[in-house]
């Protein structure tokens, strides 16, 4: 299965962009189809059953945030969503609504095919379960709650140990503050984001990760935190 | 008491020196009178007569008249008309008792009648003075702005009380100023102002020749009134009802600013949002298209087909042309908001004008057949003519957006008495009979999700709009021909040839 080429469904309605969008995407070999509208979209995914969808927030017929409330009903397909709109607000509703990754426009491709092999893998990944991580000197094994920096044992709180295997859960795509408040303290903190500030801090220092030059932990301003993986 | 002097003059003589005058008078007409009456009657009877002139008196007069008729009656009674005649000798008891009478039915009638003019001339005043409030009030509350207020506070003030008076408002700085006068007030001193001002009491301040009232609303000070010269009770009572009534008109007018003023701003405000939003999503969208494919073309060429390649740029290209556009209907739009348009009329043929419209939209028409109908009749026209043409494009660019894939343009024009009229139809869905005007509005596109490739800019037709008013016509969008569809109409007055020496 793993060579096998992905089928990709792109949801947008400029035909400019799908244009662009699928001659790139056949030349790296992914099959794809193409939705100018938010209805079309959903048809053609129960038709299809696509590994990912490319999904454009602003569709003539609904809104984004809409469509992937919708998907979400039936489907943990991974979502990549496009946005003219640089709002962070939006990007955090999208993601919040079960989006895996954003990409704002405009933006370079290969951008994008970065974005897409990310998730892709950790979609494949996350499936198998993956109990081991190896990056730039940093190993943890989840099965044992084992963190290591170039071989030496670190020693993280319960709660640093939480954040930490939830960025690793989620493959190197953006995690909002609210899902990862949600996930290490529950749904009574959503709005304690100064408890996450906190925790951040704490476990970068344990790893030795420099906020201006992140090997691991990737803040997006107003939006999240992102694990940093090597690109393959 | 000036103005209760006049009252009373209307109905009696009280206090002045006429009144005496007349009482001597009445008491001389009583003794011509009793002359040949005494031959009819004895002279005890005669008094009646005498007692009758006095009643007269002390009626049309006060208590001091009165008083002196009845003392003057009773000495002619006494000389001419009781023995001893001729003397002022009181030969008999009973005229004793007769002059007493007479003073005392002056006296009491006398006083009757000065509370009965009192009563009378203070209802005419409190009548006068509701009928003041009435007129000012009426004044007042019909009053559009704070000036008006002002005005009419200082006139009513000066005229009621007949002293200079002036109307002090306060700045948002501290101090108030002088905003109105009425009755020529000397300049009042600063310092006078500033005591006044900063003393926290509802109660009239006087200082020098000035009387300072607040004007109030709630406790919270919105500025005074200054009084000049002497006035009483009544007239201060008068003068803070005034002030009352001026600051409820005075909190009405600031609260009617206020809101405009919150309109205006919340209008600029969603119009500037709007400008925001068309320029971020109309002027990104192509540009992702453009760097899209630029960086497609960079990292994966080599892999394209020849064909994918050439297509690629032609995206390119496309997409650079439309950004264009919108930039020039940004632009645009700004010389129309700001009046610089100036208008370069030339003699020019419509074939041309059409023509090239439709073949600049070549592209964007993408095979969309466009049928273009020029009656014979239709004579050149005196216009900016790439106004105008613009004015087309934009019309054109509107009908490919909605139309469909099999569909037709139609352009007609005819001359139509002293106009032209160019009318462009499509087989698009059509316009919604109330949204027809609206959709020349600036930043109004027709809702169809939050954006679709259907809209544009929301300029287009303003502009379009715009152009040809500068022209003195109107464009207006109708039904299709066939129910189908919409029209849209450019009505050009019409400048012909031979007027070319006054156009």
């Amino acid at each position: 299965m793993k060579d096998a080429p992905g089928t990709i469904l792109v949801v947008e309605d400029e035909a400019q962009i799908r244009k662009f969008l699928r001659i790139s995407l056949e030349a790296h070999d992914y099959i794809v189809h193409e939705a100018r509208c938010g209805a079309d979209g959903l048809k053609l995914y129960a038709n299809l059953h696509p590994q990912l969808v490319i999904l454009d927030l602003g569709l003539p017929d609904m809104d984004g945030q809409k469509f992937i409330l919708h998907l979400r009903e039936w489907s943990q397909v991974p979502i990549i969503v496009l946005s003219v709109r640089a709002a962070e607000t939006e990007k955090v509703q999208a993601l919040d609504a079960g989006a895996n990754d954003y990409v704002t426009k405009p933006f370079g491709i290969s951008e994008l095919m970065a974005r897409i092999r990310v998730v892709l893998r950790g979609y494949e990944e996350a499936s198998t379960a993956p109990t081991l991580l190896e990056s730039q000197g940093l190993r943890v094994d989840l099965s044992r709650r084992d963190v290591r920096i170039d071989g030496a044992p670190v020693h993280l709180s319960k709660k640093e140990y939480e954040l930490l295997r939830l960025l690793i859960a989620s493959r190197g795509r953006v995690l909002t503050h609210q899902q990862i408040l949600r996930g290490v303290w529950g749904d009574a903190h959503l709005d304690e984001i100064h408890y996450l500030r906190v925790l951040v801090g704490q476990l970068r220092q344990k790893l030795g990760d420099d906020p201006a030059q992140p090997r691991f932990i990737v803040t997006i301003q107003g939006v999240g935190y992102r694990l940093a993986l090597p690109a393959t | 008491m000036q103005h209760m002097t006049l009252i009373h003059g209307k109905f009696s003589l009280a206090g002045r020196p006429v009144a005496y005058v007349v009482a001597v008078a009445v008491v001389v007409a009583a003794v011509g009178l009793a002359f040949p009456v005494h031959r009819l009657m004895p002279h005890a009877s005669l008094s009646l007569l005498f007692l009758t002139g006095v009643l007269i008196v002390s009626a049309r007069t006060g208590l001091g008249p009165s008083l002196v008729a009845s003392v003057l009656s009773f000495l002619a009674y006494n000389f001419f008309f009781t023995p001893p005649y001729l003397t002022f000798e009181v030969a008999d008891e009973g005229d004793v008792a007769t002059l007493v009478f007479f003073l005392l039915m002056a006296a009491i009638t006398g006083n009757l009648a000065a509370r009965l003019y009192q009563e009378m001339a203070r209802r005419h005043g409190s009548l006068r003075r509701i009928s003041n409030l009435y007129e000012f009030s009426r004044r007042v509350s019909s009053a559009a702005g704070a000036e008006a207020v002002l005005d009419a506070l200082a006139d009513h003030l000066s005229r009621s009380l007949d002293r200079p008076v002036a109307v002090l408002i306060a700045k948002p700085e501290g101090v108030p100023a002088v905003r109105a006068r009425a009755g020529q007030p000397e300049a009042i001193r600063r310092l006078l102002i500033d005591t006044a001002w900063t003393r926290d009491s509802p109660e009239p301040f006087v200082v020098e020749a000035w009387h300072f009232l607040k004007l109030a609303i709630q406790r919270e000070s919105m500025g005074m009134v200054a009084i000049h010269g002497q006035v009483d009770a009544e007239q201060i009572d008068l003068a803070r009802s005034l002030c009352d009534q001026a600051a409820v008109a005075l909190d009405r007018t600031r609260l009617v600013a206020d809101l405009e003023q919150v309109r205006l701003v919340s209008e600029t405000e969603q119009l500037r949002s709007a400008l925001l939003s068309s320029i971020s999503h109309d002027l990104r969208t192509p540009l992702a298209s453009i760097i899209g494919s630029t960086t497609s073309l960079l990292e994966y060429g080599e892999s394209f087909s020849e064909e994918n390649r050439r297509d690629l740029l032609a995206t390119v290209v496309e997409e650079a042309q439309r950004l264009d556009r919108h930039i020039q209907n940004l632009l645009d739009m700004t010389r129309l908001g700001h009046g610089s348009l100036t208008l370069h009329r030339d003699w020019v043929d419509l074939h041309d004008i059409v023509g090239s419209a439709v073949s600049r939209m070549r592209d964007v028409l993408k095979g969309l057949p466009v049928d273009v109908g020029i009656a014979d009749t239709v004579p050149l026209i005196r216009v900016h003519g790439v106004l105008i043409e613009q004015a087309l494009v934009n019309l054109l660019d509107n009908a490919v957006r909605f139309s469909p894939a099999d569909g037709r343009i139609t352009i007609s024009v005819r001359a139509f008495g002293e106009c032209i009229e160019i009318e462009l139809c499509d087989d698009g869905p059509g316009i919604p009979e109330d949204e027809r005007e609206k959709i020349f509005d600036m930043f109004y596109t027709v809702r169809q999700g939050d954006r679709s490739n259907l809209q544009g800019t929301g300029l287009g037709l303003a502009i379009c709009r715009g152009m040809v008013a500068a022209h003195g016509g109107s464009v207006t969008a109708h039904d299709g021909s066939n129910g189908r569809g919409t029209c849209m109409r450019i009505v050009l007055p019409l400048v012909r040839p031979d007027e070319k020496g006054r156009a």
